[in-house]
């Protein structure tokens, strides 16, 4: 019976399968051309992607997607050859269909939280813990170290979703706690984006 | 009244120049009704242009008195412009906007805080009204419209600028 069902299957929604591809390395010249060098002559599409650099490291993340090929094994080798030249980490990982989301919606509210003060160990972990605890999504996260050597000032800003649930009130309380532990400062303001 | 669909960037439509109403006719009056109910059926929206839904004329809607911010500035609330043209502008704000013909990304934008306005009302009347905060970045962004712009246009720089959207279901 199975021989029966595969075919159609390759046929409908399932046909086309999803994966993200993941690139690390030392930063250069190049990489993008190669990695979509690969996409392209396997026939993938790119459906979304975007890179960053830190600290002259090198980081991509794409989601692609393939009409036939379905397998990760059917992908993976054919970045063998940039990984060997460019000493890259590509990872190739399979998305089920109804991992891939398209639609956007607006459930939290988002705000951005900046937290800045004095680099000790432990500020991302103290802000993420307690915003993990109430459901808050974090968006995005950029964190860096500016000032001189010797007085190091540690940055942290991060887009994150809050929940009509959260109290805010509450909220507030601990950041206020986290600021006299830590010696930091914290604030978090409404992203007001204007729907046009 | 049905809600039309929004063309979205690339769609050359949304860059070509729309042309004036030259009688603010009643065909002109049940096809803003129509502008409004498509503005109204997008969460959040507070302003909407013609040329968005593949109508090429001079014609915009603003509404922010029901924006978190913007209903706490002063604000003519729901406003239907007819051939408006930016008389003068002055002061400078940053907002970040979203648009619906734009749905991927948000932007900061370099907005004047203060604007005035020259246009016809939906009955045809001449209006000449003042607008200051969100309800001013909305009218200049709607008029960009009209002349083929979008507030991709107004970006000074995409590194720090540009926001793609993140938040999905």
């Amino acid at each position: 019976m199975g021989s029966y069902l595969s075919p159609l299957r390759g046929k409908g929604d399932c046909g086309m399968a999803h994966f993200s591809v993941s690139v690390m390395g030392k930063d250069r010249p190049g990489i993008v051309a190669e990695v979509s060098r690969v996409l392209y002559e396997l026939g993938f599409n790119i459906e979304d992607s975007t890179c960053t650099i830190l600290s002259g490291q090198f980081a991509m993340i794409l989601v692609v997607f393939h009409e036939t090929l379905q397998a990760v094994g059917e992908v993976s080798p054919s970045f063998e050859e940039v990984r060997q030249k460019m000493g890259l980490l590509v990872t190739v990982h399979p998305l089920k269909a109804e991992e891939v989301v398209h639609e956007k919606s607006f459930a939290g509210h988002p705000h951005i939280i900046s937290v800045y003060g004095a680099d000790r160990p432990g500020i991302v972990y103290s802000v993420a813990r307690e915003l993990a605890q109430r459901k808050v999504n974090i968006t995005d996260l950029n964190t860096q170290v500016v000032g001189s050597k010797d007085r190091p000032v540690y940055v942290m800003v991060l887009e994150v979703d809050i929940p009509e649930s959260v109290d805010r009130k509450e909220l507030d309380g601990v950041f206020d706690r986290i600021k006299k532990e830590l010696g930091v400062s914290i604030s978090v303001r409404p992203i007001e984006t204007l729907e046009l | 009244m049905p809600i039309l669909p929004i063309l979205q960037f690339p769609d050359p439509r949304l860059k070509e120049k729309s042309d004036p109403v030259a009688v603010v006719s009643d065909e002109v009056y049940s096809f803003v009704d129509d502008l409004l109910e498509t503005m109204r059926a997008s969460p959040g929206c507070v302003g909407i242009a013609a040329p968005q839904v593949g109508v090429s004329r001079r014609i915009v809607a603003v509404d922010v008195s029901g924006h978190r911010r913007g209903s706490q500035e002063e604000n003519h609330g729901l406003l239907v412009l007819v051939n408006p043209e930016i008389l003068a502008m002055g002061g400078k704000q940053l907002v970040r906007e979203g648009c619906m013909s734009v749905p991927d990304y948000t932007a900061n934008v370099q907005r004047a805080q203060w604007v005035l306005v020259d246009a016809l009302d939906r009955e045809g009347k001449q209006i000449i009204l003042e607008a200051i905060g969100f309800e001013a970045v909305a009218i200049q962004h709607e008029v960009d419209h009209l002349d083929g712009y979008l507030f991709l246009d107004r970006v000074s720089s995409i590194k720090t600028d540009l926001f793609r959207r993140k938040r999905f279901r």
